[in-house]
């Protein structure tokens, strides 16, 4: 029994921490409602090209607050640098949609969208 | 994202890889290192910790680098080991440097140390002057070994022709107040034995002992937490902060 602890105790850390560092290739993906990222940014770029700007709002605050569950499900697994960089992504979006910029909308969705895809790849 | 909770958890996750890995990898002491251990267990210490504390990418490719390089460590001495040719090729052999009481300056050159630094390794054992020495061997963890001429051996018993008894090694009876009944057992003893040589020294409870060791002679040591010791020799030379 004591041998086969010596062996299953570490064999079972390793697999655990294989768990943590690989699960946020499917911890992104969406899980539960209101975090599905890809949806909400198809769905976005959609209402801003019929410029629908205040359900653009309102998808926008859905896309910030998927985006929040999203990263604390991942930050474990993920890079920073591709958490902050869709952050700024966000950002600019708001700013955007501000002016009713149409064109700079779309690009940083999809910027975000680039990111989203690269997160624990 | 949580910085310092992501740092807490890399960390567990690298504290207790690297525990494990070098648990597999072997345990030489640091003395009985090669050169190229050393530089192996840095550079998996390294490793380690940019798991930890690099965020701008993610753990998992600093734990396949500390995967890997803990395998290939693991590789290399399960090939020393079996493979006599390639051990010495990988981890060097040694090297004397003097021979018959004689300098061997090839060997010298070949092994890269000046004779200042074969002084220095003599006299880091207690050799101060050359002419003692008849061989002197670096060995492949860069101490170097030195057998003195028969004339500055010390005298032993058997030159004297003194019997010796063996000593042996003593086991702990008792550890922190704490009776170790199995090394009791072991040594074909019971409590009662053991209750009437404390008695003896004037000591009524296990409690009250903080060491006890028997060597296989008989003899029996023992230490108490109250040592009845008044002045206590103080070896510092300035008044310490305690």
């Amino acid at each position: 029994m004591r041998r086969f602890l010596i062996i299953a105790i570490p064999l079972a850390t390793i697999i655990l921490f294989l768990a943590v560092m690989l699960s946020g290739n499917y911890l992104k993906q969406p899980l539960g409602k209101n975090d599905d990222i890809p949806g909400l940014i198809e769905s976005l770029i959609k209402d801003i090209q019929d410029e629908q700007w205040e359900k653009v709002n309102q998808k926008t605050e859905e896309l910030d607050q998927a985006w929040e569950k999203v990263v604390n499900r991942v930050q474990f697994s993920a890079e920073r640098n591709e958490i902050q960089d869709f952050n700024v992504a966000l950002a600019r979006l708001k700013g955007a949609i501000l002016e009713k910029d149409r064109l700079s909308a779309i690009m940083e969705l999809k910027e975000a969208y680039e990111h989203w895809s690269q997160l624990c790849q | 994202m949580n910085e310092g909770l992501v740092v807490f958890v890399r960390s567990i996750i690298a504290f207790f890889s690297l525990l494990i890995f070098t648990r597999i990898i072997g345990k030489e002491q640091i003395s009985q290192l090669t050169f190229f251990d050393y530089v192996l267990g840095i550079t998996i210490g390294s490793i380690a910790a940019s798991l930890t504390t690099d965020l701008s990418s993610r753990a998992w490719p600093h734990w396949v680098g500390l995967i890997t390089w803990a395998a290939l460590g693991y590789l290399m001495e399960i090939v020393t080991l079996k493979w006599r040719y390639a051990s010495k090729v990988l981890e060097g052999e040694p090297v004397i440097v003097i021979m018959n009481g004689k300098i061997m300056e090839s060997a010298l050159k070949k092994a890269k140390y000046r004779i200042s630094d074969i002084l220095e390794l003599m006299r880091n054992q207690g050799v101060f002057d050359p002419n003692e020495v008849d061989f002197a061997i670096i060995e492949s963890n860069g101490r170097l070994s030195i057998l003195k001429k028969a004339e500055h051996l010390p005298v032993t018993r058997k030159d004297m022709n003194i019997p010796a008894q063996n000593t042996g090694i003593s086991t702990e009876l008792v550890y922190d107040g704490i009776l170790i009944e199995e090394n009791l057992r072991q040594l074909n003893k019971d409590k009662d034995w053991l209750m009437s040589e404390l008695k003896a020294h004037g000591i009524n409870s296990i409690s009250e002992v903080f060491l006890v060791t028997l060597n296989p002679e008989g003899s029996i040591y023992i230490d108490k937490y109250d040592d009845h010791i008044t002045k206590i020799t103080d070896i510092g030379d300035y008044k310490g902060p305690f």
